[in-house]
């Protein structure tokens, strides 16, 4: 029945089932059930350790569950996180940059993916996204200021167009420019490539523009969700 | 004090003029610390990268082994490689004692624990952020390695010119395995201590000053590196 389902492409994006998630021996997550459509970005929002950051870690199989299931596309994921990391990516809260041009940090993905045909394209079309000028690939990651280094970091997701982008508090410490940037890229990256944004946010503002479903978090369980 | 002005003058003359005796030993002392160097680094990097990013079985035990072995006197290990190198010794028959590659054998001993602990601790503490870029990025196996190497690759080359000053400063094992030959194993430090056991204080300040400015040039590059690796 699921692979079924997967065919016809109606299986959710993902299907969490007693998801406990820790860090050492201390849970600090539990989610019974939870399906996670691919029809349109999903907020989750709640309050500073509801434990938002470690469900989308989680999401990005970055953090293996301490118990339960997620199935991803209908598929079960476990043993497969090398592989689904490829599909999935995570825009950390405090981005960070390899160490080298940004033509390299944008690039870096696909010459991972072995995606290097096309790849000065690729890399522009990701740093035009952002609102950066072709040759700014040049600039060393040292001569960023703080907002420029932003847009690099989501550029470098973006240039590997993957099925899923997961944002954690896309917006802290942002200015008003880059919040309608992000905003923006979010809808575009969807439209060209049908690129699933799962936002961490506290700003519930910025995201009644962004997106209309909400989970709201608590104390590492859902408390509610909103379509 | 007159004699230690004096000294100094005529010190700076002896750079200045290009004076023989002095710039073989800064030659030698190039050559024996470019050895030792080439060696330690080969070795070391890898070492180190082992040591701080893969998990086995007697890795701390390893670790603290590394630790202490920073700390060895010059002169032990000048004992241990002089037995070693001498006639009598197992390495006895390759005429290592006396030579640029047997004090460059010493120097590696000295030299390897302080690039294995260094890259181990760089590799050890990257960033977390880091290692969630790179997978997050879709990175995996030898391109994780790798590129978590490539990352930390400011801090190595701290560890190779900590490494570099130790073995350009030392003293013990280029006396006793080089045996501070004139115009063959005579290196700044031992000249510098043979010449003010003479009393010839302008040679022995001659070398001290270039000693000096090789040590600043270093740190000044260091410093330029370490202004990079603050952002
Ligand atoms: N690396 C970590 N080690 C231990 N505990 C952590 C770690 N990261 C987060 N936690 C704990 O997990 C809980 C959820 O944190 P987090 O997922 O970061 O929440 P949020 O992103 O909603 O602020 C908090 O209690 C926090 O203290
Ligand atoms: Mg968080």
């Amino acid at each position: 029945m699921m692979r079924q389902a997967q065919k016809n492409g109606t299986a959710p994006l993902y299907e969490i089932r007693d998801l406990v998630c820790a860090y050492g021996d201390e849970p600090v997550l539990h989610i019974d059930r939870l399906d996670i459509s691919s029809d349109g970005p999903t907020a989750f929002v709640g309050h500073n350790g509801s434990g938002k950051s470690t469900l989308l870690k989680a999401l990005a199989f970055l953090l293996k569950p301490a118990a339960g299931t997620i199935r991803f596309l209908g598929e079960p994921t476990e043993e497969r996180e090398g592989e689904l990391r490829r599909e999935v990516t995570l825009l950390l809260q405090e981005p960070y940059l390899l160490r080298r041009s940004v033509f390299e940090n944008v690039a870096y993905g696909l010459r991972a993916r072995g995606a290097t045909d096309r790849l000065v394209e690729r890399v522009a079309e990701a740093l035009q996204m952002v609102g950066l000028p072709p040759d700014f690939g040049k600039r060393e990651w040292f001569r960023l200021s703080g907002g420029e280094s932003r847009r690099v970091a989501l550029a470098s997701r973006l240039a590997l167009r993957t099925k899923v982008l997961l944002l954690d508090e896309p917006t802290a410490n942002v200015d008003e420019e880059n919040a309608l940037l992000m905003a923006r890229v979010i809808g575009e990256a969807r439209e060209k490539w049908g690129t699933v944004s799962l936002i961490a946010s506290h700003d519930i503002q910025w995201l009644d523009g962004v997106c209309g479903r909400r989970i709201l978090m608590r104390r590492g369980k859902i408390e509610s969700i909103s379509a | 004090m007159s004699y230690l002005s004096e000294g100094f003058i005529q010190g700076l003359g002896l750079i200045f003029t290009m004076n023989e005796e002095v710039w073989t030993a800064v030659i030698t002392t190039l050559k024996l610390s470019f050895l030792s160097m080439a060696v330690t680094l080969a070795l070391g990097i890898p070492g180190g990268f082992i040591l701080g990013y893969f998990s086995f079985p007697g890795r701390r035990i390893l670790r603290i082994m590394v630790d202490t072995l920073l700390s060895i006197p010059t002169v032990v290990v000048g004992l241990f490689v002089y037995a070693f190198i001498s006639n009598r010794g197992p390495l006895g028959g390759y005429s290592l004692l006396f030579s640029i590659p047997g004090m460059a054998i010493g120097q590696t001993i000295l030299a390897l624990p302080i690039v294995v602990a260094l890259t181990a601790s760089a590799v050890e503490s990257v960033d977390d952020r880091l290692r969630l870029t790179l997978l997050t990025l879709g990175a995996r196996g030898k391109r994780l390695a790798l590129s978590t190497l490539w990352e930390s690759r400011h801090q190595i080359l701290l560890a190779a010119v900590t490494a570099y000053g130790r073995v350009t400063a030392e003293v013990g094992v280029s006396m006793m395995i080089g045996g501070n030959i004139k115009w063959h194993t005579r290196t700044i430090t031992t000249a510098i201590t043979l010449e003010t056991g003479k009393g010839e204080f302008s040679t022995g300040i001659a070398l001290g000053v270039l000693l000096l400015g090789l040590s600043f040039v270093l740190n000044w590059s260091l410093a330029a590196l370490r202004r990079r690796t603050a952002s």
